[in-house]
């Protein structure tokens, strides 16, 4: 058991230095490193009783988080597997799975009634056996349990590596022919989601260069390789653009639950400028993103600052000691400013996003 | 998240499944930190509330090392106990940390590395990196890098990790910086010069060969050092193989560049991206601190990975606070930006505190003042205190109301009391207790050192001044302030002029800060004479004999500087001279070749890093002491004098570099000391004798103030130098009576003085001084004159003679051919005397004496010359001629520099020849320039004396048979010399010749081998042709000024004409060499 623990030991701390190095970065990749890890975790583990399970995963979770804390993917991933692992659980325990599987709208949510009660699919038959605290052999829960829980996980692993082609599933429905869509930064959902769109039209998209990282420029280059209109325009034309632009499409790095999002810098002028001229402002992003905090623009170093060397070179050597360069990755844009976040769960305006995360994550998890 | 690395290439690396192994020399070798750092190695200080050492392993970390090394010297067992309780051990982090402690002798990094070695655990590439490294820099990147280059070119051996920061930067030290030469497309490291801050360093020296081997090279003062190495396997062996190298950088990287014998190559990474510093002195400390508070070393930061582990909240204005609600923080204090303040920290009401970094656990009472203040862990600042820039030790109480004047250090559990006034720089440190001072003596012999300079401190505790400084109820002594005592010990990098550059200070700029510091002397002439050696040695070992250039350039910039500070260093040289003598000792008793010593030499001389003129000194001191005094006996005792400088006399100018001022110099200063003070004549006379030195530089040498011993406080010692002076006085003299004693001897002057080479003079100049035996025996002094010439011409009157004759009259105006011919007889004449050492000559493998001709030949032309210039090429010809002819010291040197090589090669091909007589033409063979061995020369001299080289040179090949041979006895000389010179050597040479005339109708102002010193400038594209069309041009000028001079020899009566030629000499010499440039391509042109 050590050994096994050792090992599964070893990859979180592995994972945590990588996230305190950075060396993973990257929402959806810090959410895939997390999900197996926890899958190493929860394969390793033993544990006789869901409690036991439970606090295991919340440590190792808490642990992850704290290393990086400005990557919220990770703890969201873990607050969705611990979510997944419950459900599960009293699946099997109770073994009155409700098969009905209602898909949530914005219409029909109040009708629905506690969102506890509705259950992702359960992998588990009302057959299992599971007896937790067996004297005579602690082990059978977990043995019982376990390939429920490895299919659970590998739900979450898919639902990630899906996660692209499920939002852009509907991107046609998003973008009308001959539209003219502005989008900032190089997000990996905002570019399979316009490649997908362009399947079906013909647009242009004008990206902004996203300075200080100068992440438009890969984004261009990746859009008209992929033989959509593209035009590279510097970050101070943003606004005087603005009044062609027909959609703002942009990617977040984390949705909080009060509708804002984290996105990286420059989306809040590009949002500013479109809610001057009532511009819609269409936000891609993966469901891991939903992030169960609300009060972290409060926080400025939830900004997540950079070191300066992209601002002012370190050869500077005259202004480097009498400059104080403050180099944000990223943006809080507020609620106020989006009008609707496509994931891959369906779309929801901002208003609507608490409830998403009430959905997805169970409340004892938001503090890990 | 940002996107601030990428994980593939890590992937690569663990690919190749090699352990990554790390080096961490976790002392530093030196007390800039002291008093911060008695009681705890430096390692262990903390910087940002983590230590040094945390830092150091997370830099590590980030480029997945996965083995580290940590050599540990003082307190080891702190540094053992600290990685023991770090997070680094834990098992789930993959890291290997093995602990080295090597033993109390290890004084520099190199003796480190030597344990390294012997040790045997470095299995592969590695990093080596200084304990006090903080860096983000992707040092795995830097590791591919130099795998991918070792798998082509086994002798990169290292690649030393720079980060450019432009010239003025706080995180560059002022105090100790670099040069790097880098070759732009390769990044190979082609030259490293150390910089002080103190002395000021105005000029970096670069050797030619750079500029001619290297299309485009990059001249950068602006890299930071990061301290990071990647280094192969054989680096520490070659730190066990040089048993001297002591620092990294001044010794080994200097040491291999300039190294003729390793053929290693050292690279550079230039960081373009991320972070590396080191906490090398406490100015870099308040610096990197400043940039880790600036996020500069991002991900490394207080806020997102602290090596230490602790947690801190990023708030607006690059604040730092400890997370927990740990840290109180009065409603009325401010805390300015860039400022961390670790957990438990209370700051009461009114606090003021700017740009600092508090530990944890601190108090800071009301009132409190701190701007740029590092205050570790457990300090407690009483209310009212005013501290900036200084560093405050951990447990340190400082009493109310105190005040802390800028660049303090204050140590571990100093207690300040009431009101203490610390001034500018003060370091205080805890008194100890009688009890503990002589337990710590007897557990750290160590710790010696420090202790001695502890209880200095001590003894001076008692004045009312220092309760002053560290108020009542104190338990603090006061450092002393200035340079210590042993200063003179010290390296120069760590003296008190230098070390005040590397203080925690106001920045520089700052119209508070009192430097820079005025700095009256001037730049250490050791520095010249060392890198000169070095490059001449480089030279020898070029194969392509053209790369003289450089020599000359730094002799020229080397002696006028020559003076006797250097002496001041003689404690430090102490221990070489010792070796010099042991080595010497054994190659008198076994008989060694000159060669072998003057390798051996040359060894000890780098291992040592002593400048030129020490080893000049040594032998010279050797080679006196070894002369035996025969009482009463005068020409018993010369002959002695005549043997051991017959014998030795070669090595002086092959210990790296020719310079036979100094080296009389040398002598007369060793004489002068010495109880052989009486032979100082004699033996000067024998070095004149085998020609060591030259009239020239006997005269150079007397006009030197120093020769007179100005400036000699020592009066026994300077009436000594000032007897040797005289005797330099009397031989002068002779030489001047000669002059006017004899017709020829008149011209013999002349040519003497202008010419370094001169051979035949020194029968005379023996003669006159009355210690020549041979010579006297053989004829009177005329006589000698003659046969002198005649030796050289002899040797060379074959092929060049016939051609200068032959040329002479082709030309138009034809004012050469009376000339040309009154000397042919002469010339004839007296080979009938010398026959016999010409045939020596002629026998000689290597024809060294070919080169002579030039000069009997070369007189109809410059007599010519004057006489009447012929059209358009002879009009160069005076020119020429005159520039030659410089008596002006630079030429001249240049000349025998690039001759220091000819002669090297030519005394190992004729041994026979030296050994049978001293005589004159022997060695003025050897003293041809080797080059483009002697043969092109003496088509060269020709050349510029007719000033229509190709023509000639053709018409030399061509014609040499077919012209008439003036002289009979020419034949067998002639016969060799044309042996030795295949055809295809004839044009190559032509062009060298070719290029003179070319060059000298533009005189360029700041010509390149007299100034040499003043051009280390990027050399681009044309760099390669450039210098070699430099060297060659001076190889050509060398010939023919040892050519003019025979003409000048000849041409009796001439000499007021010369001497106005004289005039111009010294420049255009110089234009020649620096022009030829863009000759080469016209010669080419010009030859077809």
């Amino acid at each position: 058991m050590s050994a096994d623990l050792h090992g599964s030991q070893r990859a979180v701390e592995t994972l945590v230095s990588k996230l305190r190095r950075r060396q993973v970065v990257g929402s959806r990749e810090a959410a895939l490193e997390t999900v197996l890890v926890l899958r190493q975790v929860v394969s390793k583990a033993r544990f006789s009783n869901i409690d036991q399970l439970i606090s295991l995963i919340r440590s190792v979770g808490k642990r992850l988080v704290e290393a990086q804390p400005k990557e919220h993917s990770v703890g969201n991933t873990v607050r969705k597997l611990l979510h997944h692992i419950r459900e599960e659980y009293n699946t099997a325990m109770t073994g009155n799975a409700s098969s009905s599987k209602t898909v949530y709208s914005i219409s029909n949510f109040v009708l629905q009634g506690q969102p506890r009660k509705q259950n992702v699919a359960p992998k588990s038959e009302a057959t299992l056996t599971l007896k937790e605290n067996d004297p005579d052999d602690p082990d059978s829960f977990a043995r019982v349990l376990k390939p429920v829980l490895m299919e659970a996980i590998q739900d979450v692993l898919d639902e990630l590596e899906t996660v692209y082609d499920n939002i852009s599933k509907n991107a046609k429905d998003h973008i009308h022919s001959d539209e003219i869509i502005l989008t900032i930064g190089h997000s990996k959902t905002v570019e399979t989601f316009l490649k997908v769109a362009a399947h079906h039209r013909s647009f242009t998209v004008i990206v902004a260069e996203t300075g200080p990282s100068y992440n438009g420029h890969e984004m261009a280059r990746a859009l008209s390789s992929a033989g959509i209109s593209s035009f590279l325009v510097p970050d101070s034309s943003i606004y005087a653009i603005m009044s062609r632009v027909n959609k703002v499409i942009i990617g977040a790095h984390a949705i909080l639950a009060n509708g804002g999002m984290f996105a990286i810098t420059g989306s809040l002028l590009a949002a500013n400028a479109a809610r001057v001229h009532s511009t819609p402002v269409v936000v891609c992003a993966g469901q891991f993103k939903l992030t169960p905090l609300w009060n972290l623009y409060h926080d400025f170093g939830a900004l997540d600052f950079a070191d300066p060397s992209s601002v002012l070179g370190f050869e500077e050597g005259n202004l480097v000691d009498k400059v104080d360069v403050l180099n944000p990755y990223y943006d809080y844009v507020g609620p106020e400013l989006v009008d609707v976040f496509i994931t891959n769960d369906g779309d929801h305006p901002p208003s609507s996003v608490y409830r998403l995360i009430k959905e997805t994550y169970d409340d004892d998890d938001h503090e890990l | 998240m940002p996107p601030k690395s990428s994980s593939s290439k890590e992937k690569d690396l663990t690919d190749e499944d090699e352990v990554l192994q790390a080096v961490i020399l976790a002392d530093s070798f030196n007390k800039r930190f002291k008093p911060l750092t008695s009681g705890k190695p430096r390692c262990l200080l903390p910087v940002c509330n983590a230590t040094l050492l945390d830092w150091t392993f997370e830099s590590l970390a980030l480029a997945g090392v996965q083995e580290i090394f940590v050599v540990c010297r003082s307190y080891p067992e702190l540094v053992k106990a600290a990685i023991r309780d770090s997070k680094w051990s834990k098992p789930s982090l993959g890291l290997k940390i093995v602990s080295i402690i090597t033993s109390k002798e290890t004084f520099t990094p190199g003796d480190a590395m030597r344990d390294i070695y012997t040790r045997g655990i470095i299995t592969s590439d590695f990093v080596l990196v200084m304990g006090d490294l903080v860096s983000n820099i992707r040092i795995d990147e830097v590791v591919r890098v130099h795998k991918e280059r070792r798998r082509t070119n086994k002798d990169a051996i290292m690649t030393m990790v720079v980060k450019p920061s432009g010239v003025v930067h706080r995180t560059r030290s002022k105090g100790e910086s670099a040069i790097f030469v880098l070759d732009a497309e390769t990044s190979e490291c082609l030259h490293y010069e150390h910089v002080t801050g103190y002395p000021p360093k105005k000029h970096a020296k670069i050797p030619r060969e750079i500029l001619a081997e290297h299309p485009e090279i990059e001249i950068r003062n602006d890299l930071i050092d990061c301290g990071i190495d990647v280094c192969s396997v054989e680096v520490p062996s070659l730190f066990q193989d040089n048993f001297d190298y002591g620092d990294i950088r001044r010794d080994f990287v200097h040491g291999v560049l300039t190294s003729d014998l390793l053929m290693k190559s050292i690279h550079c990474y230039v960081a373009r991206e991320g972070y590396a510093a080191r906490v090398a002195d406490t100015r870099s400390y308040d610096s990197v601190s400043k940039d880790i508070l600036a996020r500069w070393t991002f991900p490394l930061v207080p806020d997102d990975n602290h090596p230490g582990g602790h947690s801190y909240e990023h708030i607006r204005g690059n604040k730092y606070l400890a997370k927990g609600n740990s840290v109180v923080l009065s409603r009325t204090c401010k805390v300015g930006s860039n400022c961390l303040i670790g957990a438990g920290t209370h700051i009461a009401d009114n606090a003021n505190i700017q740009a600092s970094v508090i530990g944890q656990r601190c108090t800071i009472e009301a009132n409190v003042t701190l701007r740029n203040v590092y205050v570790f862990d457990d300090a407690h600042i009483g209310a009212g205190s005013v501290i900036e820039y200084s560093i405050v030790g951990s447990n340190v109480k400082v009493g109310e109301g105190s005040t802390v004047a800028r660049g303090c250090l204050i140590g571990d559990d100093v207690i300040l009391g009431k009101n203490a006034k610390l001034g500018e720089f003060e370091r205080v440190s805890r008194r100890r207790d009688e009890g503990e001072a002589d337990e710590s003596d007897k557990e750290d012999e160590d710790e010696q050192s420090e202790d001695s300079e502890l209880e200095e401190a001590e003894a001076r505790q008692d004045s009312e001044s220092i309760t002053a400084i560290i108020g009542e109820g104190s338990n603090a002594i006061v450092w002393p302030k200035g340079p210590r005592a042993d200063e003179e010990d010290l390296d120069e990098v760590e003296r008190y002029n230098n070390q005040r550059l590397m203080r925690i200070e106001i920045p520089i700029g700052d119209p508070a800060s009192d430097l820079p510091l005025e700095y009256e002397g001037t730049e250490s002439d050791s520095d010249a004479s060392e890198r000169e050696s070095d490059e001449s040695d480089l030279e020898m070992h070029a194969l392509s004999r053209i790369s003289s250039a450089t020599s000359t350039s730094a002799i020229s910039t080397s002696t006028p500087g020559l003076n006797i500070h250097t002496l001041h260093d003689a404690a430090a040289y102490s221990e070489f001279q010792a070796e010099v003598t042991q080595s010497l000792d054994r190659a008198f008793a076994e008989g060694h070749s000159v060669d072998n010593a003057a390798v051996e030499l040359k060894t000890l001389r780098m291992a040592s890093n002593v400048p030129l003129r020490k080893v000049r000194e040594a032998v010279v001191a050797s080679i006196v002491e070894r002369i035996e005094v025969v009482e009463g006996d005068a020409a018993a005792q010369r002959r002695e004098i005549s043997k051991m400088v017959g014998r030795w006399g070669p090595l002086i100018d092959k210990i790296g570099g020719v310079d036979p001022v100094e080296t009389i110099e040398v002598l007369q200063y060793h004489c002068a000391k010495s109880a052989r003070l009486p032979l100082f004549g004699q033996i000067l006379a024998a070095l004149y004798q085998d020609d060591i030195v030259e009239e020239d530089d006997i005269r150079a040498w007397h006009a030197r103030p120093e020769a007179k011993g100005e400036g000699l406080k020592d009066t026994s010692f300077a009436e000594n130098v000032k007897r040797c002076w005289l005797v330099g006085t009397k031989m002068i003299e002779q030489f001047n009576e000669q002059e006017s004693s004899e017709e020829e001897s008149g011209e013999e002057d002349s040519d003497e003085e202008e010419q370094p080479s001169k051979k035949p003079a020194a029968a005379t100049a023996q003669a006159a001084v009355g210690k020549k035996e041979e010579s006297s025996e053989e004829e009177s002094s005329s006589g000698d004159d003659e046969s002198g010439e005649d030796d050289s011409q002899d040797s060379e009157d074959d092929a060049p003679a016939t051609k200068a004759a032959t040329a002479a009259p082709s030309q138009p105006s034809k004012p050469a051919s009376t000339p040309a011919s009154t000397k042919e007889s002469e010339e004839e004449e007296s080979e009938g005397s010398e026959e016999e050492e010409s045939e020596d000559d002629a026998l000689a493998p290597s024809q060294p004496a070919a080169s002579k001709p030039s000069a009997s030949s070369t007189t109809p032309a410059v007599s010519a010359a004057p006489s009447a210039p012929p059209p358009v090429p002879a009009a160069h010809a005076p020119a020429l001629v005159s520039s030659t002819a410089a008596p002006a010291q630079p030429s001249t040197q240049d000349e025998e520099s690039s001759e220091e090589e000819s002669e090297s090669e030519a005394s190992d091909k004729e041994p026979a020849q030296t050994a049978q007589s001293q005589a004159p033409p022997a060695v003025a063979s050897s003293k041809q320039p080797v080059t483009a061995p002697s043969k092109a020369e003496s088509e060269e001299s020709e050349g510029s004396e007719d000033s229509e080289e190709e023509e000639e040179s053709e018409d030399d090949a061509a014609s040499r048979a077919t012209e008439p041979v003036p002289q009979a006895q020419v034949s067998t000389p002639k016969a060799s010399t044309e042996t030795a010179r295949p055809p295809a050597t004839i044009t190559t040479q032509t062009e060298s010749v070719a290029t003179i005339p070319a060059a000298v109708p533009r005189p360029r102002p700041g010509p390149d081998v007299v100034g040499g010193k003043q051009n280390p400038v990027v050399a681009s594209g044309s760099g390669q042709v450039a210098s070699e069309g430099a060297t060659t041009s001076r190889a050509t000028t060398a010939t023919a000024t040892s050519s003019v001079a025979t003409t000048q020899h000849s041409l009796r009566g001439q000499s007021a004409q010369e001497r106005d030629d004289d005039g111009g000499e010294g420049e255009e010499s110089g234009d020649d060499s620096g022009e030829t440039d863009e000759e080469g391509n016209t010669d080419d042109s010009e030859e077809e």
